[in-house]
């Protein structure tokens, strides 16, 4: 062949380079053709389409940029792509719900979509450009939305401390807490507190075994002959302390065995002085005297009690002890005249506050409590049990263990197993691969696997070992909410810096005060900067709002502020001295800086002023329609009979200005007084006095009362 | 021959100083220019001179090893125009990964243009081999050219290899883990070997910049040297090893 035929090319070779190169352009098109139908760009094209129908197009399109649009936060490293779709998200015109998604406005909340992004709070792919890779669970992306439902669990990855906001989340946290879930998990910012459930070591002397058995095998709901659900002396509303365990009625027996020895400490029973004795023990109403000691000690604030009235039962009284209905057919008397005098001796860390009783006082209120609440049918359907054997006792000290109970209860001596249940510290932010479904049937996504693991234990794991809890909706809700919001350790992601940290308890009181306080448990009850109960108010200032002789007088005897309130401050019989240490104490250490006490109460008023005082509460403010003096008057504030030895002048200036200053949330509307008119409300509530001591605050509402 | 206004053009072109400057030949109208202008190119002198006619035709070779080469050529754009968008970093090369496919026009395309290829690459490179081994392109005097042949789909398969981890997704990082552990398990030079690959003991951000230093620079340029290498022995050895048959069809034609 020569060189110039070899550059001859034939028909053929050349029809196939042609077709050759139109398959290949063809298929090189197909890219661009794609790139030009992505989804995005059709939702852009909807929105513009969209936007021409509103009224304020103009201003709509005039913020409207076609393209990716992105929030990128490199400190948070958060690209978030969400926008490019969901235009109208800052538009405050598109907030109606007659908006179709993806182009509907945000609410209006503390952080702005444009600094925070979206992913941050809804999970979700920020990145994607695709609806299903944004939103969904996908090959390459496991972190779907979140339902709004549990939005709130991601305002406590940051926000570790309860914040109004969120009462879901908080609802939620409160009850992983009450439940004792830090019994046996780990959890983030849930922590183990001292006592989970009590110290057993010398439940034997407190208890009988059959007592046990039944608690073990019933501690939840006791149903009567006819089928009905019956308030017995355990249930309440709510779900008790101790969750119902999956146990046989051979390892009830075990374990019953095994309790009912624990007598670790024994104890002498109390002597009476018998002058009491013969004075009291042959009063027929003995009984009804003890009940009005009872009443008249406020114990229903910490404990309530089964009230039927008509059809209804219900428990009436606090839930910061437990519930006594039937306490006497549960414990041992002797034990419960130890116990009331010295609770700290059979557990040293019990919140009941130690009393001052007299002999009379305890002999009545204790011959009251085992006469008046008692329940002989109590036990009737526990089998006969024989006296304990050593197999039974060493197969129950087992079973302690095995079945958990070590988490969180403790036995002298028994040494449980640590971390016994999975931790959870970080269960909200896994991936659906890093949770174990089993065989379960259910949707494979982290909401259904946390409610299924707590309503239904065994559908996810036959072997668990966690106990049956019974839960309302809203609170599985919430408690879902809280286990989502624990998200782990936020280092990787950016996030650390944003952590709000829950207030961690700092308040120790010390010296004299520190005795009373611990003596009475002040903090179960009332707060103290920032740690202690949420029940009574919250004392930091109060050195600043009362006088010290007023405050005590109402330590000896706390008549009521507040008459319509069920829970009111027991009477603790204090003697004069703990009583001034505490006045004195609270008048040094508890005082706002808002409100200059030295200073203010050295002014005087004219008897003018007060009476223009006057006018003004009772015609143009109308005070009384909360507040009570004398006898006529509301309900909503408290009763100010008795302001002008109680509160103190400064305080009530600074009140009157600006209430929720002094007490955030209170309930008293913000007024804008003049100065003057501030003077002279303040001049007329110091004339108000009651002279002598008022009448120790009798009364059964405590009991018989209305609703919380 | 007609001579169209684009060869005129292309004529007075090859009059001008400085086409001769880099050219330094006349037109190519006798064997011995045509022979000159292959000589005188660095790129073409990789080439043979001639070719016998028997060894154009696609039943000779298949176009394998040229396919091979263009497939290089291909990766080496696409690997290019990848390498604009991507950070060897942890995690950041992920979400590269992500921006491809999300956000880069058509980023989807050349992602997949650059791991189909590479996946195609070695298909021919292996078929090339065989190929060449079923005609006996080992023997004599081609032995050498068969070494850097073996040597270069060795290049191709760590080529390959350690592309594998640039994507940081969990396929990569166990792919590469089992790999390493593989060499870790040789004896003696193992756990060295293993350690000097990644870095460090395990698949970390060293081994993601070391991975990503040997796809897109070392290995390239030693597989590019190697391949030239490979076509100017083909010239060198006397050209493409055939099947008797076509040589003995070629040999008569001539004769």
């Amino acid at each position: 062949m020569t060189a110039e035929e070899m550059g001859k090319v034939s028909k053929r070779l050349r029809a196939t380079f042609a077709i050759a190169s139109v398959a290949f352009v063809a298929v090189l098109a197909v890219s661009p053709v794609k790139d030009y139908f992505q989804e995005w760009k059709r939702h852009e094209k909807d929105y513009v389409r969209y936007a021409q129908t509103r009224p304020d197009t103009k201003h709509l399109l005039a913020d409207f940029h076609s393209g990716i649009d992105q929030i990128w936060l490199p400190d948070m490293k958060v690209v978030d792509r969400c926008t490019t779709c969901h235009q109208g998200i800052t538009q405050a015109s598109l907030g109606d719900s007659s908006v179709p998604q993806p182009f509907r406005a945000h609410p209006v909340i503390p952080h702005p979509v444009k600094e925070w992004g979206c992913v941050v709070c809804h999970r979700g792919q920020g990145p994607a450009t695709e609806v299903a890779e944004a939103h969904e669970t996908t090959l390459a992306w496991e972190q779907p939305i979140l339902p709004t439902k549990y939005i709130q669990a991601s305002c406590g990855s940051c926000h570790r401390g309860d914040i109004p906001q969120t009462p879901q989340l908080n609802r939620g946290r409160q009850l992983l807490s009450e439940l004792n879930c830090a019994g046996c998990h780990r959890m983030q910012e849930i922590q183990r507190p001292a006592m989970l459930g009590p110290d057993l070591s010398n439940v034997g002397n407190k208890v009988t075994r059959e007592w046990i058995y039944k608690w073990l095998k019933e501690p939840h709901i006791v149903v009567d002959a006819s089928g009905n659900t019956v308030v017995d002396g355990y249930q309440t509303e709510e779900e008790p302390r101790m969750p119902q365990f999956r146990l046989t009625d051979q390892e009830i027996t075990a374990l019953s065995a095994y309790l009912s020895s624990l007598k670790s400490h024994p104890f002498e029973s109390y002597k009476f002085d018998p002058r009491v004795l013969a004075s009291l023990e042959k009063r027929p109403d003995l009984a009804e005297l003890g009940q009005e000691r009872f009443r008249q000690m406020f114990c229903t604030t910490c404990h309530s009690l089964a009230v039927t009235r008509g059809d209804e039962t219900k428990l009436i009284g606090g839930d910061i002890g437990p519930e006594l209905t039937k306490v006497a057919s549960k414990v041992n008397p002797d034990w419960l005249i130890t116990w009331l005098r010295d609770p700290q001796s059979y557990l040293s860390h019990a919140l009941m506050p130690r009393y001052q009783w007299s002999d009379e006082d305890l002999y009545k209120v204790t011959q009251y409590i085992n006469e008046k609440l008692t329940d002989p049918d109590l036990l009737s359907n526990v089998p006969q049990l024989e006296t304990p054997t050593p197999e039974d006792i060493q197969l129950g000290q087992r079973l302690f263990l095995e079945k958990g109970c070590g988490s969180c209860h403790v036995i002298e001596g028994v040494s449980p197993q640590k971390d016994f249940g999975p931790d959870l510290s970080s269960l909200g932010g896994k991936n659906v691969s890093q949770l174990e479904f089993g065989s379960a049937k259910f949707p494979r996504n982290i909401v259904s696997y946390i409610q299924a693991k707590i309503t239904d234990p065994l559908s996810v794991n036959t072997a668990a070992r966690m106990p049956q809890y019974r839960l309302t909706p809203a609170d599985l809700d919430a408690i879902t909410t809280a286990l989502l919001s624990m998200t782990g350790n936020p280092s990787s992601s950016g996030l650390e810096r944003l952590i709000v940290p829950r207030p961690r308890p700092g308040f120790r009181a010390a010296g004299a005060f520190g005795e009373v306080y611990e003596r009475y448990k002040c903090y179960v009850c009332h707060r103290f900067n920032g740690y202690g109960g949420t029940l009574a108010p919250d004392l930091s200032f109060e050195g600043s709002r009362a006088r010290r002789q007023w405050t005590i007088d109402f330590m000896k005897n706390p008549q009521t502020l507040r008459p319509t309130l069920i829970f009111r401050m027991p009477q603790f019989n204090m003697t004069d001295q703990e009583a001034a240490t505490i006045a004195d104490y609270l008048g040094m250490a508890s005082q706002s800086q808002f409100v200059n006490v030295a200073g203010g109460n050295l002014k005087q008023f004219a008897p003018e002023m007060a009476a223009m005082g006057k006018q003004l509460y009772e015609v143009k403010y109308q005070c009384q329609a909360c507040h009570t003096i004398g006898s006529s008057g509301g309900y909503v504030g408290p009763n100010l009979s008795n302001a002008g030895n109680w509160l103190n002048a400064s305080w009530i200036e600074q009140w009157l200005k600006n209430p929720q200053a002094l007490v955030p949330g209170a309930i008293e509307p913000r007024r804008t007084f003049t100065s003057e008119e501030i003077q002279a409300l303040t001049a007329y509530v110091l004339t108000l006095k009651q002279s002598g001591q008022p009448k120790a605050a009798i009364s059964g509402a405590a009991v018989t009362g209305g609703a919380k | 021959m007609a001579t169209s206004s684009i060869d005129l053009a292309l004529n007075r072109l090859r009059e001008t100083r400085a086409w001769k400057s880099i050219f330094r030949r006349g037109p190519a109208r006798t064997n011995r220019t045509r022979s000159l202008a292959i000589f005188g190119n660095i790129f073409l002198h990789l080439m043979p001179v001639k070719v016998r006619e028997q060894s154009l035709r696609a039943r000779a070779t298949y176009y394998l090893g040229s396919f091979s080469f263009l497939l290089f050529l291909l990766l080496t754009v696409t690997g290019i125009l990848l390498m604009l968008y991507y950070h060897p970093a942890v995690p950041q090369a992920y979400l590269d990964m992500k921006d491809l496919r999300f956000v880069v026009s058509n980023g989807v395309f050349l992602r997949n243009l650059h791991r189909v290829g590479a996946h195609a690459m070695v298909i021919a490179v292996f078929w090339h081999m065989f190929h060449v081994f079923y005609r006996g392109g080992y023997r004599p005097p081609h032995e050498f050219n068969w070494v850097v042949g073996v040597v270069l789909m060795l290049l191709t398969l760590f080529l390959s290899y350690t592309g594998y981890l640039l994507p940081w997704d969990q396929l990569a990082f166990w792919a590469i883990t089992v790999g390493t552990n593989i060499i870790s398990a040789e004896p003696v030079l193992g756990h060295d070997v293993r350690f000097l690959l990644l870095g460090g003991n395990l698949v970390g951000e060293n081994a993601l910049l070391r991975f990503y230093v040997l796809h897109c620079v070392i290995l390239p340029l030693v597989a590019a040297m190697f391949i030239a290498v490979h076509f100017w022995r083909i010239q060198k050895d006397g050209g493409l090893t055939l099947r008797d048959d076509h040589e003995r069809e070629g040999h008569e034609r001539q004769d």
